[in-house]
């Protein structure tokens, strides 16, 4: 579903991803994870086109994500993404940051779209919050309205870039209980964080990267296990020994 | 003060305002769209657009707003009036797209980006997500500027608008009362500046409240 194939990035000398090949299949969930400045971000941001690629191919539904014929914009229908700041629209209201995007890309009338906002809302459990502004949620909250936002566009695939990281202790929980339901429910997903549980529970593998580079990639079990890169085991040791 | 000059030329005085309050307001709506326009072009991702904003902005704000009023007026056969309220809108226009393009840029990226991924093309995601917010940030530059905007048309006069300066000129001359002749008219101008100022602060205190 999503293939890099020898891609690289570049942001002038500094070289962000190294020779990326990886294939992530449809409903598979693929945990990323690394170090600080290690590519993970900039790696899932390229497969929606938030950043480009320098070369090699990045192909998502078989549809080149660099070509300049590729109509980026219908591609994006396909993906959603949370993203560690939520970044909810804060002069819009719950129900309306949920039902902008498939009103105005789906071209879905008022009525279906609040009607299909309010299930997803009831799915990650706010549907009390629909008519809140988002300075008025708590960041657990506003996280969910978020995955709730992007999963109202019915996308193939779904993005996370460290949907936790910007959160209480407290609220982390909940957010990702609702990931690990749409997980449950067969939805494509590639997430970075540094829930280290999460990725134990939920991944189908696991990808960890640094400077860069895909150092390993492994399912689960066997990377918690015993990771086969010193870079790896050392990674390890430091976040799940403290 | 002789209060006769007011009572006298009332007709003269009222026609002259209403010429100035018709070509600020229409001045007004123009340049703040055009000014949203030309703001977006300097920050779009292509740099022709960027290039031809910054060209715009960086020209018409850099001359004085009396020779474009003249050379609108030389080079086109139009009335005073009309010459004068394009030329005071290819001029505001300049100031206002830079307050814009202020406020745009201090919005996070992540909005922008947010609305992108959904599958929002960039305008869309502009008028919708981006300029709505960056309006309230904009609103006290904008009012300095749509301030500015009634009293630059006094410029009028010098291409015959028929606005208030140019019929105070015209006042003054006939009766030799300069002084009384500019009081009065400053408080013409008072009268149409005040109340702009008490809205944009009443604007502002909304915007600030509805966040």
């Amino acid at each position: 579903m999503i293939v890099f194939s020898q891609v690289n990035k570049f942001y002038g000398d500094f070289q962000v991803l190294k020779d990326i090949n990886l294939t992530i299949n449809k409903g598979e969930v693929v945990v990323v994870i690394g170090p600080s400045g290690s590519g993970k971000s900039t790696l899932l941001r390229c497969i929606n086109h938030l950043e480009s690629i320098s070369n090699g191919t990045l192909t998502v539904n078989e549809v080149s994500v660099s070509d300049k014929k590729t109509d980026i914009n219908k591609l994006r229908k396909e993906i959603g993404m949370v993203f560690q700041h939520f970044h909810l629209y804060p002069h819009k209201t719950v129900l309306q940051n949920i039902t902008l995007a498939p009103m105005k890309v789906l071209g879905q009338s008022d009525e279906e779209a609040k009607k299909i906002a309010m299930k997803y809302l009831e799915k990650v459990g706010i549907a009390e919050k629909a008519n809140a502004l988002p300075s008025q949620l708590s960041g657990g909250q506003q996280q969910r309205v978020a995955i709730a936002r992007g999963l109202a566009m019915n996308p193939e695939i779904m993005l996370f870039d460290e949907p936790t990281s910007a959160l209480d202790p407290e609220m982390i929980g909940e957010v990702l209980d609702v990931m690990k339901a749409l997980a449950h429910e067969g939805m494509t997903m590639v997430v970075v964080t540094h829930e280290m549980g999460f990725a134990r529970e939920v991944a189908d593998r696991i990808v960890f990267m640094d400077q860069g580079q895909i150092l390993e990639e492994a399912i689960p079990a066997e990377f918690y296990a015993e990771p086969k890169e010193e870079r790896a085991k050392l990674f390890l040791s430091r976040i799940l020994n403290h | 003060m002789n209060f006769a000059i007011l009572t006298e030329n009332m007709d003269l005085f009222l026609e002259g305002f209403k010429i100035t309050l018709i070509s600020s307001v229409i001045a007004l709506i123009a340049s703040l769209l055009l000014g949203a326009f030309i703001a977006v072009l300097r920050i779009a991702p292509y740099k022709p657009l960027n290039w031809f904003g910054t060209a715009y902005v960086e020209f018409f704000r850099n001359i004085p707003l009396l020779v474009i009023m003249l050379s609108v007026y030389l080079i086109f056969p139009l009335k005073g009036i009309t010459a004068g309220t394009i030329g005071l809108i290819i001029y505001t226009t300049a100031f206002i797209a830079e307050a814009i393009r202020a406020g745009i840029l201090s919005i996070p990226k992540g909005q922008l980006e947010a609305a992108r991924s959904s599958g929002l093309t960039y305008s869309q995601a502009m008028r919708i997500v981006i300029l709505p917010q960056a309006i309230k940030i904009v609103i006290p530059p904008l009012g300095n500027q749509f301030i500015n905007l009634v009293k630059n048309s006094a410029l009028l006069a010098a291409i015959a608008g028929g606005d208030l300066m140019y019929q105070a000129d015209l006042i003054s001359a006939r009766t030799f009362a300069t002084m009384d002749t500019y009081i009065f008219v400053a408080m013409f101008y008072l009268v149409l500046t005040i109340p702009l100022s008490l809205g944009v602060g009443y604007l502002e205190k909304r915007l600030a409240k509805s966040n």
